[in-house]
């Protein structure tokens, strides 16, 4: 077993996981961070999108043993009920979400773009957006909430 | 009463979220099966057949036992020994091979992925490593990986004791087609292919099980959307009463039709749960659903087509033999093939049509339920005949549909199969769809295009639905009825718990507004629950486009009655005649008089003496609601009506087609769309969004694979290919608005798209191809496929 020791959502935290451990399992099964979701366990989907040092990573392709020392932001510390995101609030507005599997992996991918660019063009969301997928939306609305996003000040949050 | 509703508007801003699961989601707060948690909570691993094709001499797990923090190894026959047996309770059928399997197999392995042993463990990890040290010996056997070669009398034999390969037989035929055929202008002959592929939700299946010996009880979360008949089949496998089986469906990461089967590996988690007296979970990771889940659409259609040279489709014979793979899964994963050759006559007046149906087994994954649920095939089958006789003829798709279209005024309309049609205007819907793709436009545009040498086209494609069918014949058991309770609490807020499960489709938020409609309050104080059976005593699930018709008409009737006693209420305290009592807005009225809603609510539990003399006291119903209109079986002729009633759609496509990388562009996509009463028009553009994609995924990227040994080859989503972000075609979405006559005029939504959109995309490609003269008779029209057809062309 492997003490590691990183950031998360901003606190503290300390897990003693085996080298083998996924960073996806650490976060569901010790941590409690459950809105990392499992999909594909084959890096192919991005439901399990997690931030390290504001970076788009498939946690089920990352061992916890390697985030040491990082700071990992997971869907938990993007916003909460009383007080969504931006992103959140645009998918929820243009109906950009059904079952919410991929959700937190689509709002993840989508911090990390308007960290980079606040005002992406259709184009580049739809580029930055393909490595996630959504089986329910057909993406229309998700990029339609995106878009509509990229035109206002307050995209970058 | 028809009306056209306008051109899709944007969704109007709202301030908070449009819908009350939104948030939970959003936050990552949703409980989806591999979010519940128990303590002390054990993990299944299944460890599976590597072969297609074997007989099971031995299974050892000695080895793994002796892994530090392993619970439990178990093997097919330890288990059979005191657990029952799967069947698909369909003895009344002669023609179905008469089958019954265990929760784990016992004496042979019929394709890979198939369940063989399996370890509960402190962690998966541990249950995954302990797999590992099982020995299982094997005598492997020849394998046959395609249901044509399968019919072949030196193929090798799934099940020894049948002499073939064919699991279900089923001939049908209706009104006189040799009469037809002799009365004919000509005969054209067809044969189409359906490719196999996965609906693929991005969840997983998967369940936990957690049995207490102390009360008997056993409590199960499940991914499926089904878990009130799931129970019923727990109970029948495990012995344990339906008293003592708690099965709750949690929030769902899709379900698209793979979720209505009672897997093994679900009644294995109950198995083991009484077993090992440990909460035990198995979470399906995506391999074991891309090989061991179900797979769908597989057909082959041959089809003869006694035609008049007017373009009238006179009879029409098809023989369909369906890949099943291994039919070992309830409900019978033949369904869908059953209702393809139950829809095939379509929107069309085609009484006189005989068909063949051989469901075959195969070393392949279960075939199974996937959206659209075998009625993409048939329309696929009929709506390619219409253009390639009219292509023959010379006559246009246009004049080749209305030629055969279903007469106007004729309702209901029976259709040669026994669907009894209460749709609206064929002639009109296609009309209007015409206008909205500007299709005169859009074959003007591809002339144009034609002259520059350039690969465009143009399709159409029409389809009826049977929306919230009967299940009892497929299952033999069940129906297409449902259940709904609905309880005014004292405060005056309501509770609505229902049996179908949502799986995405936004029920929390769409029935809130439907019953609270009814009863004059605010959807704000009404909370829709669904997918407990501990909370409702049974429910049908969701599936079949069922939900709005059935779960929203059982709401609606639970109102309706609980509404009855509040006004009964309010007539008492006003001292007026119950018939001049009005509801809206929060207040039962008489005149300027207005009682609010929460007072008669208060007065039903908390000051009862308010009530009038005899009245019991308490505000809330359970009810169960049918239509009463349709069949559990087929009559002595063959006929069946399984759907209260029928949803319409039709598609107009403009592709243009790159000859050398056999790339398909959508140019445009027009969608004209009847589910009746629209309950919430931005949830139902969604469900059109998300079906258009799936089939887009189906006809130009997804394709299942094994090779000749029966191994499958896609095996991971970096082989299956779903659609992405850079995929995205949006459609152009009509309504047309035709109220059926159940309560509340709904006909059902979700899978109209997908079923018509395949066959409207093809028709397109094949117009694109046509002065190449490649025609399209295949489902699957992916770059390779597309380049193989090309170049067989310039070759030939």
């Amino acid at each position: 077993m492997t003490g590691v020791r990183f950031s998360l959502n901003g606190e503290a935290a300390e897990v003693d996981v085996e080298p083998r451990e996924l960073l996806l399992d650490t976060l569901r099964d010790r941590l409690a961070m459950t809105g990392t979701h499992a999909a594909c366990e084959q890096g192919a989907c991005g439901a399990c999108t997690v931030l390290i040092d504001g970076n788009g990573v498939r946690s089920c392709l990352m061992f916890t043993v390697q985030v040491g020392g990082s700071e990992v932001r997971t869907i938990e510390g993007v916003g909460s009920p009383g007080s969504l995101h931006p992103i959140q609030q645009a998918l929820s507005e243009h109906h950009g979400l059904q079952c919410g599997f991929c959700t937190p992996g689509i709002v993840l991918t989508a911090l990390e773009l308007f960290e980079t660019d606040p005002h992406p063009s259709r184009q580049q969301i739809v580029e930055w957006m393909s490595g996630n997928l959504c089986r329910c939306t057909g993406y229309i609305n998700i990029i339609s909430a995106l878009e509509a996003l990229a035109g206002t000040a307050e995209a970058r949050s | 009463m028809t009306a056209v509703a306008p051109p899709q508007a944007p969704p109007e801003p709202t301030t908070g979220v449009r819908r009350r699961e939104d948030t939970r989601f959003l936050c990552g707060q949703g409980e989806y099966l591999g979010d519940v948690q128990r303590p002390d909570l054990k993990h299944i691993a299944i460890l599976r057949s590597p072969l297609a094709h074997a007989r099971i001499r031995d299974v050892d797990v000695s080895g793994a036992l002796t892994l530090p923090g392993v619970i439990g190894a178990f093997t097919g026959a330890e288990l059979a020994a005191d657990t029952g047996t799967f069947s698909h309770h369909l003895e009344a059928i002669p023609t179905l091979r008469q089958l019954t399997w265990s929760v784990l197999a016992t004496d042979k392995v019929r394709f890979v992925g198939e369940p063989v042993a399996a370890v509960v463990a402190d962690s998966r990890y541990i249950a995954e490593d302990a797999l590992e040290l099982i020995e299982v010996d094997y005598e492997e056997l020849p394998a046959v990986n395609d249901a044509e070669a399968a019919l072949q009398a030196d193929a090798p034999q799934l099940y020894e004791d049948w002499g073939d390969n064919v699991f279900l037989y089923i001939p049908g035929a209706h009104g006189d087609t040799e009469a037809a055929f002799e009365a004919a202008d000509g005969v054209l002959t067809e044969r189409f292919t359906h490719h196999r592929i996965i609906g693929l939700p991005m969840e997983g299946h998967g369940a936990m099980g957690e049995f207490d010996p102390a009360t008997g009880r056993l409590e199960m979360y499940v991914s499926t959307q089904i878990p009130h008949q799931l129970r019923t089949v727990v109970s029948e496998i495990t012995g344990l009463s339906e008293t003592k089986i708690r099965i709750v469906a949690p929030d769902m990461g899709g379900g698209f039709g793979n979720k209505i089967h009672m897997f093994r590996e679900e009644v294995l988690v109950a198995v083991l749960a009484m077993r090992v007296r440990h909460p035990v979970v198995w979470r399906q990771d995506r391999t074991e659903s891309l090989t061991a889940s179900v797979h769908s659409r597989q057909q082959t259609h041959k089809v003869e087509v006694a035609y008049r040279n007017d373009g009238r489709v006179l009879g029409l014979r098809a023989d369909i033999i369906a890949d099943v793979g291994s039919p070992e899964l309830y409900i019978l994963g033949s369904g869908p093939a059953i209702v393809t050759t139950a829809i095939i006559p379509n929107c069309y007046d085609l009484q006189d049509y005989a068909f063949e149906l051989r469901c075959v087994a195969t070393n392949k994954a279960h075939m199974g339920g996937y959206r659209g649920y075998g009625q993409g095939q048939a329309v696929f089958l009929i709506e390619r005949v219409l253009d390639l006789l009219g292509e023959k003829l010379g006559i246009d798709p246009v004049t080749m549909r209305r030629v055969n279209m279903i007469p106007d005024g004729q309702r209901p309309y029976i259709t040669a199969t026994g669907a009894v049609l209460d749709c609206g205007s064929f002639h009109d819907q296609l009309t209007d769809l015409l206008e909205a793709a500007d299709y005169d436009g859009a074959c003007r545009e591809r002339d144009e295009a034609r002259e520059e040498d350039r690969l465009v086209g143009v399709g159409l494609a029409q389809m009826v639905e049977a929306t919230a069918p009967n299940i009892h014949a497929l299952a033999g058991q069940f129906g297409g009825y449902e259940m709904a309770m609905l309880a005014v609490q004292p405060d005056g807020k309501v509770t609505v718990v229902v049996g179908t499960k949502s799986q995405g489709q936004s029920h929390e938020t769409v029935f809130a507004k439907v019953a609270a409609d009814e009863l004059g309050i605010s959807p704000d104080d009404v909370t829709v629950s669904d997918g407990d059976t501990g909370v409702l005593p049974y429910g049908t699930g969701t599936w079949g486009s069922r939900s709005a018709v059935m779960g929203g008409g059982a709401i609606i009737k639970a109102a309706r009655q609980v509404r009855e006693k509040m006004v009964a209420i309010a007539a008492g305290l006003l001292d007026a005649p119950a018939d001049q009592i009005t509801v809206s807005d929060g207040f039962f009225r008489l005149g300027e008089a207005a009682i609010p809603f929460a007072q008669i609510a208060a007065a039903a539990y908390l000051h009862t003496f308010l009530l009038p003399p005899g009245m019991d006291p308490g505000l809330s119903v359970i009810v169960g609601y049918d239509s009463f209109s349709t069949s559990p079986f087929p009559d002595e002729r063959g006929k069946l009506n399984v759907s209260p009633t029928y949803a319409t759609a039709a598609a107009a496509a403009v592709v243009e087609v790159d000859r050398a990388t056999g790339v398909v562009s959508v140019k445009d996509l027009t969608i004209l769309h009847d589910c009746g009463t629209v309950m919430d028009r931005v949830v139902l553009d969604g469900q059109i969004h998300g079906a258009v994609m799936q089939a887009v995924g189906q006809t130009f990227l997804e394709e299942l694979h094994y090779d000749e040994n029966g191994q499958p080859l896609t095996t991971t989503l970096l082989d299956y290919t779903i659609p992405t972000f850079g995929d995205v075609v949006e459609p152009k979405i009509v309504h047309r608005e035709t109220p059926s006559d159940l309560i509340g005029g709904y006909r059902g939504a979700g899978e109209g798209a997908i079923i018509v959109t395949p066959v409207a995309l093809a028709a397109a490609v094949h117009d694109a191809l046509k002065p190449l003269g490649v025609p399209i008779t295949q489902a699957n029209l992916s770059p390779p496929r597309l380049r193989d057809l090309l170049r067989g062309h310039s070759a030939a």
